[in-house]
């Protein structure tokens, strides 16, 4: 510190050489803020250790300097360091953060503070000035920044792609069905004499035909469900619903079908009132596509046994068979998107290979579960637990 | 002698509207038709119909911008309004329920017997 800054000192009101050469020691040892002393025209009066090593100057290099030595070109240009120093004697102190310009070149980010220091009889005799390197901070926000408005641009994007796969799911589904609807109609009509009888082979390519639309609808809907599942469309309306009396519909409406195999069915545990907070109408389906399976995957004469049991917090629907069961090895992809599993039956069926992805899904909405056990030639067991106070997400 | 139902078909699909019109005239029903919502509109300030089935997209004016036209719910408050698309859900089948219609069923899960189904459960509605 040069004689002319301590007798700034001591003019500011400290009052002894004792108290200079303690406030020299403890500017001097603070390495990580550069503080030093302006004059009154702005030239750098005292120097820190902390100054030296943040600006790379030695005191000797730069006392005597003005201050703008540290502001970049197009900042000295514009007259900014003389600004600050006016609005700082306007204001008594100002703060600033900005690019400063170090020895070497370099440039580091700074934050300021300039002090207006007046002495004791109230006369203006300089700046205190204190700068910090803040260019680690700076990079992290910058980089913080960068990163945000990369997510904020791919989050846009993402909308966007979810929007034009809703349109196209909702186009597709138009689009895929109207014509299959018209030749649904028009077999219809051929099939039920609306244009008069048809001979025994005309009345079976027909129904072929017939059966084959109906497959392509079918397909059509089953990829549509997904479609609106994996785009997330699909909502519950939950309402209080006897899960015995569902359970005694779904195979009531099957029962034609079972007696067609040569099946039979029987129902445990459904005979007195079982309540739960459902969607009714896509339990509905996802109980019927179970026992659907169960008695496409069983062959003539076998048994399918649907079991529903309750306590305090869930229901539990068991759906077993006699079928053909499924080898382990394939289990695993059983609830995946189009895996047709391979068995003795597979050829018979036909399947999209999405019914059981959709109804893993349903019974998930549901915040339930949906396990398999099975062995090959011996049978399926689908057990599907769900909780009897379900919560709408919303 | 009582009169028979009155059903207008709002259809675009050409192959569809035909085949409606078959399934229905054997019923023994009065159809009407219209190929879009502008044409619906028009019939239904000459007549009264007792069951609209109606198709929402069409050109000209679609299924909703109808029900937004005429608005059932206050002016034809007689008559039921089936809605019968091709698409399985979304806002549009959402609006035209919140417009008035009374049901919503996806044409390709209709054969002929179901159709016919629809039509009489329907109008048995409108009776009760």
């Amino acid at each position: 510190m040069s004689d002319k800054a301590a007798k700034s000192l001591l003019d500011t009101g400290i009052d002894s050489i004792e108290q200079v050469e303690f406030y020299r020691v403890l500017v001097n040892s603070i390495q990580d803020y550069a503080i030093f002393l302006l004059d009154t025209n702005g030239c750098i009066a005292s120097w820190n250790l902390g100054a030296e090593k943040l600006k790379g100057y030695r005191p000797n290099e730069i006392i005597g300097q003005h201050f703008s030595v540290f502001y970049p070109e197009k900042d000295v240009e514009n007259g900014k360091p003389e600004w600050e120093l006016t609005e700082c004697q306007r204001f008594g102190h100002i703060e600033d953060e900005g690019w400063r310009v170090k020895k070497d070149g370099s440039r580091f980010w700074a934050n300021v503070i300039i002090t207006a220091l007046y002495d004791r009889t109230g006369e203006f005799i300089g700046y205190a000035k204190v700068t910090r390197d803040l260019t680690e901070r700076k990079n992290y926000e910058d980089r913080l920044r960068r990163a945000n408005r990369l997510l904020e641009r791919q989050h846009a994007e993402l909308g966007a792609l979810n929007q034009a796969k809703d349109e196209f799911i909702s186009l597709a589904s138009h689009q895929l069905r109207t014509p299959a609807t018209g030749v649904r109609q028009f077999l219809g009509l051929l099939l039920e004499g609306y244009a008069g009888d048809l001979t025994e082979t005309q009345a079976d390519y027909v129904k072929k035909a017939y059966d084959s639309n109906l497959r392509q609808i079918s397909l059509v809907n089953d990829l549509l469900k997904v479609a609106q599942v994996d785009a997330g469309q699909v909502s519950l309306t939950r309402t209080e619903v006897d899960i015995a009396e569902l359970v005694r519909d779904v195979v009531g409406e099957q029962a034609s079908r079972f007696s067609d195999r040569g099946q039979k069915v029987t129902i445990k545990g459904a005979t007195k009132p079982v309540m739960a907070k459902v969607d009714e109408s896509k339990l509905r389906m996802a109980i019927e596509n179970l026992i659907d399976n169960a008695s496409k995957y069983t062959p003539e004469g076998g048994k399918v046994k649907v079991s529903l049991s309750a306590n305090d917090e869930s229901i539990k629907l068991v759906v077993s068979d006699t079928g053909v069961g499924i080898d382990e090895e394939h289990q695993h992809r059983l609830f995946s998107k189009f895996s047709r599993i391979p068995n003795a039956l597979s050829e018979d069926v036909n399947g999209s290979g999405l019914g059981l992805y959709w109804v893993d899904k349903i019974i998930q909405l549901h915040d339930g579960t949906i396990e398999v056990k099975s062995k090959v030639d011996k049978g399926s067991e689908f057990t599907v637990i769900i909780p009897v106070d379900g919560v709408d997400d919303d | 002698m009582m009169t028979k139902p009155r059903v207008l078909l709002v259809e675009d699909e050409l192959v569809i509207r035909q085949a409606f019109e078959i399934i229905l005239t054997n019923q023994d029903y009065d159809i009407d038709i219209a190929a879009n919502g502008e044409e619906a509109a028009k019939l239904c300030e000459s007549y009264h119909y007792d069951l609209i089935l109606l198709d929402l997209m069409m050109p000209v004016l679609d299924g909703v911008g109808f029900l937004e036209k005429v608005n059932p719910a206050k002016n034809l408050q007689d008559t039921r309004v089936v809605i019968l698309s091709n698409l399985s859900s979304g806002e549009a089948i959402n609006q035209a329920i919140e417009l008035g219609a009374h049901r919503s069923e996806i044409k390709a899960n209709l054969g002929p017997a179901e159709l016919i189904k629809l039509v009489s459960d329907e109008l048995a509605n409108r009776a009760s």
